[in-house]
Parts: C-alpha cells; structure tokens; sequence
C-alpha cells in the first residue's frame, strides 16, 4: 500500500476513535515534527512543548482533514507552522520585556557565535561533519530571520518540495524558492564570517 | 553598482532559475545563458557560491536528525487520547541508553520544567520540598554507604538489567540505590499527571464532527495568513500581557542559552530579492 493511502486509513480509523490509529500517527511522524520544532525554535525544551502541541491541535482536528486537498504532511505542516508562528512571537514578546528589565546590550551580539565557536576549537574544515559543526550550523540557523529558517528547514532538513512548502507556508513558490536561496546564502555568510575571525 | 543596472534583468533571472540549476532542472540552453551570466557578474557568481555552500551546510545537518527524548510519545499520548498502548510504555522505560550524563540532564530537565511550572505551582508546598529533600538526601546516603564516590557516578548503568547484575554481586545497599531511582521516577511521573490534571481535557475527534460542517475547507485552523513580521513596524516599548503567567526564569537557565533572533542580517540582502 501506497504511504497516502496508509495514512489516509489511519486518520479515518482514529477519527472513528481507534486509539492504536492514533498512536501509530505519532509514532510516525513524532521525530520529524521534533526536528522541524527542534532546528527552528533552537531547544530541547521548546521542541517538546511545540511538538506536543503540534499533536493536540492534530487530535483535535483531525476529521477536518481532506485527503483530496494535499498530502498529509503538508497538512501537519501548516499545523507546526502556524504554532511556530505563534511561539515566534510569544518568544520575541518575552525577549523584548526581558531586555528593558535588565540588559544594557540592545544587539544580539553579546556572545557572538564566533565566540562560541571558538571555545571549542573548531578545525576550520567545512568538511568536517563532527557534533561541533553541527552544533555551529544549528546556531547560525537561530540567527536567520523566521521566514528564511523555516523555509531552508522544510526545503533542505526534511526534503519537502518546492510545492508543498508553498501550500504550507501560504505563499507564492517563487517566493519559496527566494526565500531558500536567501536563506542559504545567508547561513553560508554567517558560517565564513565565523571562521574569519577564528581564524 | 552600475554593473548591477547593466545586469538588472538578467540578474533577476539569474536568481529565479537559481534553484532549479542548483537541482540539474535547467536545459541546456537555459544552462548555458546561466553559466554565461555567473561567470560575469560580479554579483551573481559569489552569490551561487554562497547559496551552494549553505545547501551544503544544512546537509550536514539533515544527515544526522536529533532523537527526540524517549517519553516524547508517551507525553503525547497522554495529552491526547490518553490511550498509551504497552508497546510505548515499554519503550519508554527501556530506551533509557543514553550515558548517564544525558540521561541525568534529561531527567533534570523534565524534573526542573514540572517543578517550577506555574501550573504546578501547588506542589510546591513544604510537605512537597520536604519529600524532594528526603529522596536526594537518601540517595546521597546510599551512594556513600554502597562506596560509590562522585567521580564514579557517570559509569554507573541505570539500566535495569545492569542493576540486577549489581545486586547479586554487590551489597544490599545497592538495591536501596536503585529503589531509590525508581521512586524519583514515579515521583517524577506523579508531578507529571498532577499537571497534566490541571490542564483542560482535550475533546476526542469524534466529538468534534459536527464542527467539520463549518470548516470545509480542509485546513487546520482558520488563522490562515500569518507570518512572523506583522508586528515589525510596531514599536514595542514594553510588553506585558495582562494575566500571563509570569515564569520562574530558572527553567530556562538550565540547559541552555537560546540563541536570539536577529533580523538585521537579512537587510544586507533583501535588495537581491523579491
Ligand atoms: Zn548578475
């Protein structure tokens, strides 16, 4: 069977209240919705939050899902985005409060990446793929703006296409496509800035 | 910048074939007035370089996805259907092998997130302290007592087929360590359901059909069109919003920092597109 059709069952035995239904969604697609939560809100501890919410909204409006109108990943797509959208600026909110209340500093630049970058020694060779260029790529990604992360997230991490991404972010797929493109040119300035001065 | 107005509309559509040349889409006509422009323009070339480099860069990112923790889907469930079937009960108790350290800043991470929660706010009545208090208290005990010293605590194996391993070689006392961990673990579990108690329940799928008349349009929520930047232009001097919780900070001191967001990077390139 065909995977839109697996899921396609899935959704109308857990709308018919099949328990196992439901537990078989989250275990399929749980990591891939962690992942997308994890690289675009930068936590742990955010991740899980909006993952789980991510999943209650599901639940709750899983019988508003029409097969005929796209696939199903779009569909959780749109879900995770628009919390993402929501935790963006919930977070921002608390950011700005934050910083009237105790931080001189208004630039982000307090602990610039290179210098975290450069307590840990990093070899300055892109194609070392260790846990720390990971970690120095997964920073950079935080210092995108929101449209270009989650558009390089869902085009480059979870390999959706160009299509798909436009129906989930409720755009044109010309803009998806310069969002991308900007959004991976500007990690890729991020990262070489970095090792320029680490260097 | 007067090669950009000599190169303005090539330049553009230099740009709008950009992805699918980076995807072999381009034919061969197209790829050759594409190889032409980038070995020009002064602005274009360093341009694919970049974008090339950052496809790359997230690569390596998508080569490896991070686990999520263990009792991910269990909280899941247990938030939803509240159905947890064997199968994840079991997975979540025995996928616990992750070293120690990980497993310690992870269990630290849950415990602190419930603990200074507003919504479990309740528990933190001295009785409550008290018993926290009495279970690290007598962990420590039995550390010391089984002669286990600090710099030994990271190799020792919380699995439970380890412990067992443990308790025919070794004393009595490293039972009581275990009992002791197993207890942390309920307790930890009973925070949890306290919690999640006091968050309204949520309505199954089938009680909410008659909503679907309403919504036919197939999509998740009705709050369609958002994006991240509508209040951009909106001076915020202070932001406050009335009955919101205000949080204990500590939860956010323990892992780690978050790092900020920064939008002025983007303007250095905002002119190249759309
Ligand atoms: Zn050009």
């Amino acid at each position: 069977m065909e995977e839109a059709q697996v899921v396609g069952l899935l959704v109308r035995r857990c709308v018919g209240g099949d328990a196992a239904a439901w537990e078989e969604i989250v275990q399929r697609y749980h990591r891939r919705i962690y992942n997308v939560c994890y690289r675009f809100a930068g936590d742990s501890d955010n991740a899980q939050d909006l993952t789980q919410e991510v999943f209650i909204k599901m639940y709750r409006t899983l019988n508003t899902y029409d097969a005929g109108k796209g696939a199903f990943m779009t569909w959780v797509t749109t879900i995770t985005r628009n919390l993402l959208v929501d935790h963006f600026r919930k977070s921002k909110g608390d950011r700005i409060t934050d910083s009237l209340d105790s931080a001189p500093s208004e630039h982000e630049d307090a602990q610039p990446l290179s210098e975290q970058i450069a307590d840990r020694g990093l070899p300055p060779d892109a194609q070392v793929q260790s846990r720390e260029t990971r970690e120095m790529v997964h920073l950079a990604l935080q210092k995108l703006s929101p449209e270009l992360r989650e558009a390089v997230i869902l085009r480059d991490l979870q390999d959706m296409d160009y299509r798909e991404i436009a129906t989930a972010l409720r755009v044109p797929e010309g803009t998806v496509k310069s969002r991308i493109n900007r959004g991976r040119a500007e990690l890729a300035r991020l990262l070489q800035r970095t090792y320029k001065q680490v260097i | 910048m007067p090669e950009e107005t000599k190169h303005g509309v090539e330049c553009t559509e230099f740009e709008a074939l950009l992805s699918d040349a980076l995807e072999g889409k381009l034919s061969a006509a197209r790829k050759e007035s594409f190889e032409a422009h980038r070995r020009v323009c002064a602005v274009c070339g360093p341009l694919l370089t970049d974008v090339q480099a950052g496809r790359q860069w997230l690569r390596s990112l998508a080569l490896e996805p991070v686990e999520p923790p263990v009792n991910l889907v269990h909280n899941i469930l247990a938030a939803t259907s509240g159905v947890v079937s064997t199968r994840t009960l079991a997975a979540t108790r025995d996928g616990r092998t992750t070293p120690f350290g990980e497993r310690a800043r992870e269990w630290w991470d849950s415990f602190s997130a419930s603990w200074f929660r507003p919504v479990a706010a309740f528990v933190r009545q001295p009785r409550f302290v008290m018993s926290f208090g009495m279970i690290f208290f007598s962990f420590s005990l039995a550390l010391s007592a089984a002669g286990v010293k600090p710099k030994d605590v990271a190799k020792v194996d919380l699995r439970p087929s380890a412990l067992r391993h443990a308790y025919n070689d070794a004393q009595i006392k490293v039972v009581k360590y275990y009992d002791n961990i197993r207890f942390v673990y309920e307790i930890e579990s009973k925070v949890r359901e306290l919690k999640r108690a006091n968050t309204p329940a949520e309505p199954g799928p089938e009680q909410q059909k008659e909503n679907r008349k309403n919504n036919t349009s197939g999509q998740p929520d009705q709050r369609q069109d958002r994006n991240y930047s509508q209040e951009y232009n909106q001076p915020v001097l202070a932001a406050l919003r009335a009955g919101a919780p205000i949080t204990p900070v500590l939860r956010d001191g323990v892992g780690d920092a978050s790092p900020a967001v920064t939008v002025a990077l983007t303007a250095t390139t905002n002119r190249r597109f759309v």
